[in-house]
């Protein structure tokens, strides 16, 4: 089982900071993931700082598997106090799960999550734990089973009670407003991904307020536990050119998806295979080589070029239409990516004379490998042959 | 008579090289030859790995003659010459 996790935002109208925040870390040593929403007070800086501060403290003490309601006493402590308000105050959700479906999920103020199952919202026991020093705070605590096709929706209050006061939402969209909107999307796309099902939530969210105006910051945490969707990308020929057949065999029997990254390597597996290999030179599309075509691979393109933009792309999150966004694309639709990472150099590569500097492609890859586990929570593998 | 056909390397050298530049060709060729001549894109040709000292990228082959540091007036010169002009 794979847990695909992603958050989704907006901040509050004429905002320039965002109130909630959010954090995850993922150990596939461990096959565990740990995440943590958190609201903080008021909006604007002051609230991003109390949130910030909260999602990081609580996400470590969850890693380090700290008692929760210690850990939680602490954190309220740590906290600046409003000025306007005297207290310190931040509220947050919290899941610390592993792949075999055990899951902790620890909440202080935010709405209840959301756990959907075949279509159905299940209503999950939890316990009260009151803060010792802190008088009408309790968090709750489940502990629960998560099995296949699960779904776990965590949101801000933002959310629950955006267009409050509206005719058609006297009380807001409330909690029961929202699973509406969950289960008809999911109802048209079971299979929806976390990042494109919590950005269609906060757009949604965002289309009910009046004006379009959010009155509070507003996020969507969702959590799907699925299948992984695994891929294989082949970039760089191998050292030893008799391992060509070998390599580009076990090319062919992967059973995920598969990309080639690198002219040379396409033409390698293209002999080896005996399947040919067409490219368009229509590639006026961006700055960089277009896309090729072989029969049984889903993306193949230029190397690389291709990697070291995609690379940018994966880093500022702000893709433009060209190989290397398909790429992008092709990566954060997988959730297990494995690199063959051929160790072959082309000399030409290195000649001083080219117009713009070639990085080493083992490099690139490193690097691309560990924003996709950092910031895209993917589980990486790369081998150099 | 049979189409003449125009490779245009795609690979990483060419590319930075100038073959970026020649993708006016996919316009010039059909407007200036019609079906006469064919053009297509190549991944990569695998010339500049074997010729990397001397290296000559972009390159382009024209049938079977390979034109170095090719531009596009280079590369309707080669056509011509084929076409006997």
């Amino acid at each position: 089982m794979f847990i695909d996790i992603d958050c989704s935002q907006k901040k509050k109208y004429n905002q320039n900071a965002y109130g909630d925040y959010y954090l995850s870390g993922r150990f596939p040593n461990m096959n565990r993931v740990v995440a943590v929403l958190s609201d903080g007070l008021g909006s604007g800086i002051k609230a991003n700082i109390l949130a910030c501060m909260t999602s990081t403290m609580l996400l470590k003490f969850m890693e380090s598997n700290s008692d929760i309601e210690k850990s939680c006493e602490i954190i309220m402590n740590s906290l600046p106090v409003c000025k306007v308000r005297g207290i310190s105050y931040s509220t947050f959700s919290a899941i610390d799960c592993y792949e075999n479906g055990k899951a902790k999920i620890v909440e202080e103020g935010n709405p209840d999550f959301i756990w959907i199952r075949d279509g159905e919202v299940l209503k999950p026991e939890c316990q009260l734990i009151p803060s010792k020093t802190f008088k009408n705070r309790k968090m709750k605590v489940y502990n629960i089973n998560l099995k296949l096709g699960d779904r776990i929706i965590f949101c801000s209050d933002g959310a629950t009670q955006v267009a409050m006061g509206s005719k058609q939402y006297p009380l807001g969209l409330e909690r029961s407003g929202l699973i509406k909107i969950i289960l008809n999307k999911l109802s048209q796309e079971p299979e929806i991904s976390s990042m494109d099902l919590s950005s269609y939530l906060v757009r949604q969210i965002e289309l009910i307020a009046p004006n379009k105006e959010l009155k509070d910051d507003t996020s969507i945490l969702s959590l799907y536990c699925r299948k992984p969707r695994e891929s294989l990308i082949f970039t760089g020929p191998p050292y030893h050119q008799n391992k060509d057949g070998y390599y580009a065999n076990a090319f062919k029997e992967f059973k995920g998806k598969k990309a080639i990254s690198g002219g040379t390597t396409a033409n390698i597996i293209s002999r080896e295979l005996n399947i040919p290999v067409t490219t368009n030179i229509s590639f006026n599309t961006g700055k960089l080589p277009g896309i090729s075509k072989m029969e049984g691979v889903d993306l193949v393109t230029e190397g690389i070029l291709t990697l070291t933009k995609t690379l940018e792309y994966l880093e500022s999150g702000k893709p433009e239409k060209d190989a290397a966004e398909t790429l992008m694309k092709f990566m954060l639709d997988s959730d297990c990516i494995t690199f063959l990472v051929g160790a072959q150099m082309n000399k030409a590569h290195y000649d001083p004379n080219l117009p713009i500097e070639i990085e080493i492609r083992k490099n690139v890859i490193k690097q691309i490998a560990n924003v996709l586990e950092e910031k895209y929570m993917k589980k990486v593998t790369v081998q150099f042959i | 008579m049979e189409k003449i056909k125009v490779q245009v390397c795609l690979g990483t050298t060419c590319f930075v090289m100038g073959g970026s530049n020649l993708q006016e060709l996919n316009d010039i060729i059909p407007r200036k030859y019609g079906d006469k001549v064919e053009v297509v894109g190549s991944n990569c040709l695998g010339l500049c790995s074997i010729q990397w000292e001397y290296s000559k990228a972009p390159y382009v082959k024209v049938d079977d003659e390979v034109v170095h540091e090719a531009t596009v007036e280079k590369v309707l010169e080669m056509i011509d010459k084929k076409l006997g002009k």
